[in-house]
C-alpha cells in the first residue's frame, strides 16, 4: 500500500505555533529594519557632533568658492533666534563687491539669481541667458527710453547686428589703405622681389613678441613727437570694464608705420640721400630737410650750379634755363620745396590725409621753381579704432586656431579705408550656438554685467589656517 | 499581488500624474534661469509630493501590522504602495532637477533608486513566482515548517528502510513520530510477506524483516550513502536525487536489484525523495519571492528617516 496524503495528515505534521518561532528570515528582517535606520541616524549624529554641516550641502561649491567647501557658516549665517540660515547677499558682498549694472536699470537682482551655488565645480560667473533676458528681453529704464535694442533674449534671439556694421556705418579712420592690394602678391620696391603679405605682418596683439617682417630699425627706435594715443579713436566712457585683467593678446594693436610699412614704403625725398625723412609731424620733417640740405650744400658747394635735368621737364611746368647759379640759401630752399612737394603731395599723401592750416586741401603745383617755401600742411589724426565692440569683450587669442581670413574675409576685397572689416554676427553664430556641439553662446561670453569701475574694495577676513581646518 | 487588468485604474491615474508632472517640469526647467532647483517653489512642490508618496508607501507596513484598522482595503493599500511608490522616483528626480546634489541628497537618491528598483523587482517576482510555485511544488507546505517536515520525512524513510533491512540504528522507533510525519506509510501486515531469496528470514522479536542481509545490501548501501544524506542536506551539491530524472533512474535501477516484495517500499522512498526535492524547490522560490524584502524594507525605512532630515535641513539652509 503506497503512501497516502490527506489534508488531515498533512496538517498534522505542522506545528500550529510555527509563526511564534523565530526563523532566520524573520530575524534578518527584524535586525535589518532596526540596523539600517539606526546606521543612518548614527551617521547624521556623527556629522552633527563633528559640527560638519557639509552633509546637508545640496552639491559641491563652484570652482571659485571651492576653498569654502568646509566653511558653511561663512555664507549661511544664522541669526539669533531664527532657525533659517539662508545665504544672503550680505554674505557675498562681505568678500567681493558686485557693482550695479546700469544706474538706470529697473530691477536689482539678488546675487543668487544669476550666481547659483552648490551646482558642482563650475564657473559661477557663467550666468544663464534668462537672467540677462529678465531685463533685456523687454528693456525698460528709470529715465526715458532705452538707448539700446529693447528685445534681446540671447545671441540667437533678438541680438542685433554689431553697431559698427549697421546701415551707414563707416570706418572713421583717415589712413588710406587698400587691403585688397596688400593681400595680393606685391613687388617690394621698384626692382624688389614679389612678396605675399600675411595679415600678421601688420596686425598683432600687443603681447606678441615675434619679429616684424617689414619693420625698419631706424623708425622702430625713433621717438616721434606725436603721441600714439592722439591717433586713436576715443572709446566711449559707458563701456563696462572687464573684471579679469587683460593678457595683451585679446585685441590687435593699431598698425604702426615703423613695424609694418617702413621696409617697403620708403620716405625718400631726394636722390642725393639714401635715408628717408622721419615718420613725424610736418614741422619735424621740414626741419630735417633744411638741416640735411644745408649740410649737403656746405659739403658740396659746386652743386649751386644747377643744370637742367631734361628728365624732369614735367608737363605743365615752365622749362627753366639750361644752367642756373644759385646761392646756397636759394639752393636749400629750392631742394626743400621740391622734397616737400614730393612728400606732401605723394609720399605722405599716399596714406595720410593732409590739409592746409585752414582745413582746405593742399594748393595746386607751383608754376615755377619755388623761391619761398609753402606753408606746412596739417596731417589729420589717424582716428584708428582699437575696439570695435565697446560693449563686448573679444579675445583674438582664443580664436588663434582660425585663419584671419576665415572671419575677416571682407579684407580680401576691401579697397576703401571706410570699409568696416569686422566680421558680422552671423560669423560668430556659426560656432557660438546653443548645444554641446557648439562654442559657448551665453551672454557672459562677450558681455560684462557688473560695472567694475565702480567696485568698492573689501576687507579680507580669511586666514590660511582657518580655511585648512574648516574653521574648527 | 498580480499586475493584471484590475490595476488599470491605478496605472492610468499614475500615468496621468506622471505626464502632468513631466509637463510642469519641462516648462519649469526651460524657464528657470539657473536650471531647476529643489529649493524653488515648483521644486519644493515636487519634493513634498514625492515624499508624501514615499510616506504613504511606507505606511503599508504599519497597515499590515494592524490589519483590524478600518482604513481601506488591504488590496487598495497594496496598489497604492505599488503605484505611488513607483511615482515617487520621477517626482523626486524632478525635485532635484535630475541632479544628485551633495552627500545626503546623493545617499537619498541612491536609497530611493534601490528601494524602487527592489520594489519593482519584487512586484515582478510576485507576479511570476507564485505560478511557478503552484506548478513545481504541489506539496507546498508552510515555509517555516520545511525543516520540520524534512525531518519527519527522513524519520519516515528511516523507518521504512529499517522495516526491510533491519535496524540501521537510525529510526527512533516511535510509531507516533511516524504518524506525525504524515503517517504516509500504511502499516503493512508484515507477516503476510514472505522472503523470496534462499536466505532465512531474520526476524527480530518485535518485527518481521522482509529481506536477508544479502538481499537488502543494495538498498542499505543506497539509502545510507545517497538517500539519507540527501534528506539530511538537500542543498548539498552532487546528489543525483536532487534531479527528478536522475532520481527516477536511480530507483529504477534499484528495483532491478531488489526482490519484488521490496518494490512497494521503494515507491514510498521515491515518493519521499520527490517531496524532499519539492521542499528544496519551495525553499528556493520562497527566497526569491521574499528575499528582496530584506533590502526593500530596511532601505525604505532609512530613506524616509533621512528624507525627513533632509527636508528640515534643506528648508533651514535655503528658505
Amino acid at each position: 500500500m503506497a503512501r497516502t496524503r490527506t489534508t488531515k495528515k498533512l496538517a498534522q505534521r505542522i506545528d500550529l505555533n510555527y509563526f511564534k518561532r523565530p526563523s532566520p528570515y524573520k530575524r534578518a528582517k527584524f535586525w535589518l529594519r532596526l540596523l539600517l535606520p539606526l546606521l543612518a541616524l548614527t551617521w547624521i549624529a556623527w556629522r552633527t557632533f563633528a559640527k560638519d554641516s557639509r552633509v546637508y550641502s545640496s552639491g559641491r561649491m563652484s570652482a571659485a568658492h571651492a576653498v569654502l567647501e568646509k566653511e558653511c557658516a561663512t555664507c549661511h549665517l544664522q541669526q539669533a533666534g531664527v532657525f533659517s540660515a539662508k545665504a544672503t547677499d550680505s554674505a557675498c558682498l562681505s568678500c567681493h563687491d558686485g557693482p550695479v549694472h546700469h544706474a538706470s536699470q529697473v530691477k536689482t537682482l539678488e546675487c543668487a539669481t544669476c550666481h547659483t551655488e552648490h551646482r558642482g565645480r563650475r564657473n559661477i560667473t557663467a550666468a544663464a541667458n534668462q537672467t540677462c533676458a529678465e531685463c533685456h528681453s523687454d528693456l525698460r529704464t528709470n529715465g526715458g527710453l532705452p538707448k539700446y535694442v529693447a528685445h534681446i533674449s540671447s545671441l540667437q534671439d533678438g541680438h542685433p547686428q554689431f553697431a559698427a556694421l549697421r546701415e551707414g556705418q563707416r570706418d572713421p579712420q583717415t589712413i588710406k589703405l587698400n587691403h585688397a592690394i596688400h593681400l595680393k602678391p606685391i613687388r617690394r620696391g621698384p626692382n624688389g622681389p614679389l612678396v605675399q603679405m600675411e595679415c600678421s605682418d601688420c596686425h598683432r596683439p600687443a603681447a606678441v613678441s615675434a619679429q616684424w617682417a617689414y619693420a625698419d630699425t631706424k623708425y622702430v627706435t625713433a621717438k616721434p613727437t606725436y603721441t600714439e594715443e592722439g591717433e586713436l579713436r576715443a572709446i566711449k566712457a559707458e563701456t563696462l570694464a572687464a573684471h579679469s585683467p587683460m593678457t595683451g593678446r585679446e585685441l590687435m594693436t593699431p598698425v604702426k608705420f615703423a613695424t609694418a610699412c617702413a621696409s617697403c614704403h620708403l620716405l625718400a625725398f631726394d636722390k642725393r640721400f639714401d635715408e628717408g625723412v622721419p615718420h613725424d609731424k610736418p614741422e619735424v620733417v621740414h626741419a630735417f630737410l633744411l638741416k640735411n640740405f644745408q649740410e649737403y650744400i656746405a659739403a658740396h658747394p659746386g652743386d649751386v650750379r644747377v643744370v637742367r635735368d631734361p628728365k624732369r621737364d614735367l608737363t605743365g611746368k615752365p622749362i627753366p634755363p639750361e644752367v642756373r647759379i644759385l646761392t646756397p640759401a636759394q639752393w636749400v630752399t629750392e631742394r626743400t620745396a621740391d622734397a616737400e612737394e614730393l612728400l606732401w603731395r605723394k609720399t605722405c599723401n599716399q596714406c595720410h590725409t593732409l590739409t592746409q592750416a585752414n582745413g582746405s586741401s593742399l594748393p595746386q603745383v607751383q608754376d615755377s621753381a619755388p623761391q619761398v617755401l609753402a606753408p606746412l600742411p596739417q596731417v589729420a589724426p589717424s582716428n584708428v579704432t582699437t575696439k570695435w565692440m565697446p560693449h563686448a569683450k573679444f579675445d583674438h587669442d582664443a580664436h588663434r586656431g582660425f585663419t584671419c581670413i576665415s572671419c575677416h574675409e571682407k579684407a580680401l576685397a576691401s579697397t576703401q579705408t571706410t570699409d568696416v572689416l569686422l566680421p558680422g554676427i552671423a560669423t560668430c553664430q556659426t560656432c557660438h550656438a546653443p548645444g554641446p556641439d557648439h562654442a559657448e553662446s551665453r551672454c557672459f561670453e562677450c558681455h560684462t554685467y557688473h560695472d567694475w569701475s565702480k567696485r568698492k574694495e573689501v576687507t579680507p577676513k580669511f586666514t590660511l589656517p582657518s580655511l585648512r581646518t574648516g574653521g574648527r | 499581488m498580480r499586475i493584471d487588468r484590475s490595476q488599470r485604474a491605478w496605472a492610468v491615474a499614475s500615468l496621468v500624474i506622471l505626464a502632468a508632472s513631466a509637463a510642469v517640469y519641462v516648462f519649469y526647467a526651460v524657464n528657470s534661469p539657473q536650471g531647476p532647483r529643489g529649493g524653488s517653489t515648483i521644486g519644493l512642490a515636487f519634493g513634498i509630493l514625492g515624499f508624501a508618496f514615499m510616506i504613504f508607501a511606507g505606511l503599508l507596513g504599519a497597515r499590515k501590522r494592524v490589519p483590524v484598522w478600518r482604513l481601506g482595503r488591504a488590496q487598495a493599500w497594496m496598489r497604492g504602495h505599488l503605484w505611488l511608490g513607483l511615482l515617487s522616483l520621477p517626482l523626486i528626480l524632478f525635485h532635484g532637477g535630475f541632479h544628485f546634489g551633495g552627500t545626503l541628497t546623493k545617499v537619498l537618491m541612491w536609497l530611493l533608486i534601490i528601494t524602487v528598483a527592489s520594489g519593482v523587482f519584487g512586484a515582478v517576482l510576485q507576479n511570476y513566482v507564485p505560478r511557478l510555485m503552484t506548478a513545481d511544488v504541489p506539496l507546498e507546505t508552510i515555509y517555516a515548517e520545511i525543516g520540520n517536515v524534512r525531518t519527519l520525512l527522513r524519520e519516515e524513510a528511516d523507518k521504512d528502510v529499517e522495516a526491510l533491512c533491519g535496524s540501521l540504528g537510525l529510526s527512533k522507533g516511535a510509531q507516533d513520530a511516524g504518524q506525525r510525519a504524515g503517517g504516509f506509510t500504511a502499516m503493512r501486515s508484515m507477516t503476510t510477506i514472505t522472503t523470496t531469496g534462499g536466505g532465512a528470514a531474520v526476524a527480530a522479536a518485535t518485527e518481521i524483516l522482509l529481506l536477508s542481509e544479502e538481499e537488502s545490501a543494495p538498498l542499505r548501501r543506497f539509502y545510507l550513502n545517497e538517500m539519507r544524506p540527501f534528506l539530511e542536506l538537500p542543498k548539498q551539491r552532487g546528489s543525483r536525487l536532487a534531479n527528478a530524472d536522475k532520481a527516477r533512474n536511480a530507483f529504477t535501477g534499484l528495483r532491478t536489484l531488489l526482490p519484488p516484495a521490496a518494490h512497494a517500499t521503494l515507491e514510498d522512498l521515491q515518493d519521499i525523495c520527490d517531496e524532499a526535492r519539492q521542499l528544496s524547490r519551495q525553499e528556493l522560490l520562497h527566497h526569491w519571492l521574499h528575499g528582496w524584502l530584506l533590502l526593500h524594507i530596511p532601505l525604505s525605512l532609512a530613506l524616509i528617516l533621512l528624507g525627513a532630515i533632509h527636508a528640515v535641513m534643506a528648508l533651514r539652509y535655503s528658505s
